[in-house]
């Protein structure tokens, strides 16, 4: 029979099987033709083989038929792959997958490189039919990651090692590792799998969720690995920068960004500061956060100057409360990415050119890095040039060199507004000429380095006063409306520990606030009920110092000295675990420097007594006729101790925050710091003591003794430091005349009371009138220093400065900006003080 | 201007209270406020003065001027926490078969009219702080225990010191009772444009527009001093800066050295000056 023949009757076949299939034939029978006879025999007897083996794999067959001649110019090599497919039930799927991608198989890896990843596909299929399917389904491109047939490869081997060892599906690996291998490059997928595949051997459902990266601990680790700037390493240096070009603190919040929302930015929301965990390069992670802090500082979220622009645009402006910046696009529609990339490089404009006079190199540092990047999409490229030569063109201006574009020169006046470049931006975008921008890649891929979407958040306008407030780190904050707002807000947050109480506070001090006569009245009345019981059961009163009647007040606060009963253990081992390394170095550091001479030094130049056995040997060598030196002298022994320390840490229920950069609660880093002090207390040898207080009410300050000066560390007291927590407020005026009085009988040369502190001296009696508690923790340390106690203050409360100096002087505070440096730096600076 | 005569024998021992000579050139020194008229005021009268201040902001240049001015020997001692009264003020000695008593750098300038300059005399035991006592109040008397003998001061006498108030001295502060019996000046870093002519003068030969670059970075490369820095940058740091820069160096190695690896060895605050610095010197 000859060939034309055996083809009539193939198709002949066919037609009986399936109308549909045989038209479909038809149509793809002109490209095969030209192969010869021969071919086309071949290729009609797979096509009935597979629609004999599954019909939907047959029709997906002679469909995709057309495309694969064209791109590839053969015939018989993809027909050979296809008919592998019979092997495997159930294996429609992948067929179709297979023939879908093989345009693009034959197109990008080559012949060889097709074959070979059929080859692949092929054992995907023996392994495991859906994960075959997976295999082929994926489109060549993502697989590949133009790295050719050995990105595919790469993908691969790691997923056949898995299958083998843990039964990974191919199905649930795919889809994470194609994209850890886009962001963080190929060698990471190996790792990246391995702590998969532990993960999925403790659970399956937490392993599948790590794999499809949606678990907190996949994006943790990628985050993690991401190559690039770490901010969230770094957001000690950054807030320094901002302190040293804009002085003032700016609150800087870790933002929640992921690789998979695109490209990372810095934004704010007039009173936050919100940072991605990683961005590309230093550089733009620095213009970033200076472009930022200057939208807040500049005006971008002036009350008034916001109110102008709704009001140019005929929009209702809410009267307070935020402020929604949607409005203000929504009438664009579908135009809307378009028009809030003009208006965000108008206003980008005009707060950088600001931020040049105060940052020197600011503006030729965007453009540097501007050139040095790529921009990613084609329809953001004008935006971005726009952008570029609007930055350049006021480099000019602010060198005088020359002039910038017409449009945008009203933005580099001193007194323009958020509301002129709202306004020049309309002007621009009806100027129509600029490309529609319609997806989120390529909006964000038209932003200069360092700026971002100003408006993805809602705004927190600022007053003018505001902005002093930023400026002046300094100010009383007595009067001022912000002050109760922010307070308020607190209340929520420190009712944590639970104390029901707490949240009840404001509104106390709301009623007590009128005068000090109405105050001292309800006081004479509890001091009158209380005054009949004895001290005992009270405990220990102390005088307080009324700054508004300039007088004390006699046995007005009493302190009960108790002990901690709570006790952990397991914390207390986590924390020494944690810390292990940093005690161990600070072990190694006193051990080098032992500082108390204990023995007297005899033969000395110079001393207080007469070395008697040196003086001897030096008259006895002068009369044999010899020169002697004359070191006749020994210096007395130091029996005294040098320092006695009492460390005095501030147990209310603020510590219970958890920290705003995340890790944990600030309770966390107070009890390592504690129990690295002990632990480096022991080393030195000096005599120290540890307490904490807190105080709820005049008559109920708490004071906890975790560990007396003659009292050796033992385990139990490691535990209750473990156990440390906060609850209710703070009288520091009369826990630090308590330390003050432990000092009695303690031998040594000098008494150090170190406080560790996180806020304001404070309790829920002090009549709203923060001066009170403040006024009288001034009288408690000068009291202190009269009967020979210095006592020194670490905080953590970065607004410290407001009130610390009043309260301890200079010199004898320090505020640490770095929470996490807590636990190291606390024995640090015992040191420093004590040398 | 030169800062020292030329005609000074160098690399040679000589005697503690020297008196200024004819031919020597006032050590150079740029008022920041009414300082020298407060110095030559406290002086008229013999009364004992303390320069506070920061480290390298000037306290013993000014007194070098002060000295030279009032045609009056400098005798300094540099206190440090072995320092004793016997350092001060004498110790016997034994050479030969004899006990021979030397006095110390105070007793000498007590004899000899001097002006004595204790330099951070906090760091000092405290035995050696009660010997002025005496001799900072109206007796001006120097107590010599070991010999059991006193010195009435010269008429020309006049005690000075320097104190650096920084949070190291919480433990080791001096008394108020000693504090009180001295007239204070107040030192501090010079204002921008007096810091700019001290560093023109000291590195002679850098240009003007360095010279204010380099003085605009180190003032604000001082306000990182909260961020854990023990001191600021001081004037002192800007003009060795501007030597090695004379010297052939790039501006911000020069800067590094000078400014920032002395002060620090906190990673995060090096890299905020080095920041600060770059952000003044890159063109």
């Amino acid at each position: 029979m000859t060939e034309k023949t055996a083809i009539r009757d193939a198709l002949g076949a066919l037609k009986t099987q399936s109308v549909a299939a045989h038209r479909e034939v038809e149509q793809a029978l002109p490209d095969i033709l030209p192969h010869g006879d021969a071919v086309t025999l071949a290729w009609l007897n797979a096509c009935r083989a597979l629609f004999d083996f599954d019909r939907e794999a047959g029709r997906a067959f002679i469909r995709g038929s057309s495309e694969a001649e064209r791109v590839s110019e053969t015939v018989l090599p993809w027909t050979e792959q296809a008919l592998h497919f019979t092997r495997w039930r159930g294996s429609w799927r992948a067929l179709e997958g297979f023939m879908a991608n093989l345009p693009r198989a034959f197109g990008s890896l080559g012949h060889a490189g097709e074959r070979r990843w059929a080859e692949i596909g092929f054992q995907w299929c023996s392994r495991q039919i859906d994960s075959g399917s997976a295999y082929f389904s994926t489109p060549v491109i993502d697989l590949s990651g133009r790295q050719g047939i050995s990105g595919i490869e790469q993908l691969s081997m790691p997923a056949e090692e898995l299958f083998e060892s843990r039964k990974l599906m191919l199905a649930t690996y795919l889809g994470g590792a194609i994209r850890v291998r886009n962001l963080l490059g190929p060698q990471a997928i190996l790792p990246w799998a391995l702590r998969g595949a532990d993960i999925l051997q403790a659970g399956r459902a937490r392993g599948e969720a790590y794999f499809r990266l949606e678990s907190e601990e996949s994006l943790a680790l990628l985050l993690e690995h991401l190559p690039g700037f770490r901010l969230v390493d770094r957001s000690r240096l950054l807030a320094m920068l901002l302190d040293v070009w804009f002085g003032g603190t700016f609150e800087l919040k870790e933002s929640n960004w992921s690789p998979e929302k695109g490209r990372p930015f810095v934004e704010t929301d007039g009173r936050t500061l919100y940072f991605p965990a990683v961005m590309g390069s230093r550089d733009e992670a620095i213009l970033a956060v200076l472009h930022g802090a200057a939208h807040m500082r500049y005006g971008t979220f002036d009350r008034g100057a916001m109110r102008r622009m709704f009001e140019i645009a005929k929009i209702e402006f809410p009267t307070s409360g935020t402020v929604s910046w949607a409005p203000l696009f929504m009438r664009y529609g579908e135009d809307a990415l378009r028009f809030q990339l003009i208006f965000d490089l108008c206003e980008d404009l005009r707060v950088d050119f600001r931020v040049h006079h105060e940052v020197p190199n600011y503006l030729p540092r965007l453009v540097a890095t501007a050139q040095a990047a790529r921009v990613h999409r084609t329809e953001s490229a004008p935006y971005f040039d726009l952008a570029l030569a609007s930055v350049e063109g006021a480099l000019r201006v602010a060198r005088s060199e020359g002039t910038a574009d017409a449009r945008l020169m009203p933005l580099l006046e001193p007194h323009a507004t958020v509301a002129d470049a709202y306004r020049i931006a309309t002007g621009i975008y009806n100027e129509n000429y600029l490309p529609r921008v319609l997806d989120v890649e390529a909006f964000h891929a038209a932003y200069l380095p360092g700026r971002g979407p100003n408006t993805t958040r809602l705004a927190h306008p600022q007053e003018q006063q505001d902005e002093q407030q930023q400026q002046q780190a300094g100010a009383e904050q007595q009067n001022q409306p912000q002050e109760e707002g922010e307070e308020e807000s607190e209340a929520p947050q420190n009712a944590e520990s639970g104390d029901q109480q707490d949240s009840g506070k404001r509104e106390e001090v709301a009623g007590y606030g009128e005068s000090s006569g109405s105050a001292a009245q309800a006081a004479a009345k509890s001091e009158n009920e209380r005054g009949a019981r004895g001290s005992s059961d009270k405990g220990v009163p102390y005088p307080e110092w009324d700054y508004r009647e300039s007088r004390y007040k006699r046995n007005w606060s009493w302190v009960q000295e108790k002990r901690l009963s709570e006790s952990n253990l397991a914390e207390t081992s986590r924390l020494m675990k944690q810390y292990s390394n940093a005690l161990k170095r600070l072990k190694k550091a006193i051990q080098s420097q032992k500082p108390t001479r204990m023995a007297p030094q005899l033969r000395q130049f110079d001393g207080d007594d007469m070395d008697l056995n040196a003086v001897v040997s030096y008259v006895a060598e002068k009369r044999a006729g010899r020169s002697p030196k004359a070191d006749i002298y020994k210096r007395r022994e130091m029996r005294q101790r040098e320092v006695a320390v009492t460390l005095l840490a501030d147990m209310s229920t603020s510590i219970m925050q958890h920290l705003p950069e995340g890790g944990g609660r600030l309770v966390d880093r107070v009890r390592a710091g504690v129990l690295l002090f002990a632990e480096s207390m022991e080393e030195v040898g000096d005599s120290y003591s540890i307490a904490g207080f807190c105080s709820k009410y005049r008559d109920n300050v708490s004071y906890y003794t975790i560990k007396d000066f003659e009292e050796p560390l033992s385990q139990e007291i490691r535990s209750t430091i473990g156990g440390m927590s906060g609850r209710l407020a703070t009288r520091m005026g009369a826990a630090i005349r308590h330390a003050t009085a432990n000092f009695e009988g303690i031998e040594s040369r000098r008494r150090l009371l170190l406080i560790l502190s996180d806020g304001r001296p404070e309790d829920y009696d002090d009549g709203g009138d923060r001066r009170y508690l403040h006024e009288d923790t001034r009288m408690a340390v000068k009291e202190a220093v009269a009967k020979g106690v210095h006592p020194f203050c670490i905080t953590v409360d970065t607004m410290a400065n407001q009130y610390l100096p009043q309260i301890f002087g200079q010199g004898h505070y320090l505020v640490l900006d770095h929470i996490n440096s807590l636990p190291n730096k606390l024995p640090e600076i015992y040191f420093r003080l004590r040398r | 201007m030169k800062t020292a005569a030329v005609n000074r024998l160098r690399g040679v021992e000589r005697d503690i209270v020297q008196a200024p000579q004819a031919g020597d050139v006032a050590p150079y020194y740029e008022p920041q406020s009414n300082e020298v008229a407060i110095f030559e005021a406290a002086y008229k009268k013999r009364l004992p003065v303390m320069l506070k201040g920061p480290t390298g902001c000037g306290k013993t240049r000014f007194l070098e001027h002060m000295a030279f001015q009032l045609n009056r020997p400098l005798v300094t001692v540099s206190c440090h926490e072995d320092l004793t009264s016997s350092d001060l003020v004498g110790r016997f000695l034994l050479e030969g078969s004899e006990t021979v008593w030397q006095d110390g750098p105070l007793t000498r300038a007590v004899k000899a009219g001097a002006i004595c300059y204790l330099d951070e005399i906090v760091e000092a035991r405290t035995d050696s702080t009660v010997v002025i006592h005496s001799l900072t109040d109206h007796r001006r008397r120097l107590t010599i225990e070991k010999k059991g003998q006193e010195i009435e001061a010269h008429e020309d006498f006049m005690l000075v010191i320097s104190y650096n108030p920084g949070y190291q001295t919480v433990l080791k502060d001096l008394k108020p009772s000693t504090k009180q019996r001295f007239i204070a000046i107040n030192f501090d870093f010079p204002g921008e444009e007096i810091e700019r002519r001290i560093v023109l003068n000291e590195a002679a030969g850098i240009s003007p527009e360095i010279v204010h670059q380099l003085v605009a970075a180190g003032r604000k490369a001082r306000m990182l001093k909260d961020h854990g820095l023990e001191e600021a940058t001081s004037t002192r740091a800007l003009v060795y800066a501007a030597n090695m820069m004379n010297a052939g160096l790039d501006p911000i190695a020069a800067c590094q050295v000078a400014m920032v690896n002395p002060i620090t060895d906190d990673a995060e605050l090096a890299d905020a000056l080095m920041e600060i610095i770059q952000a003044h010197f890159s063109v």
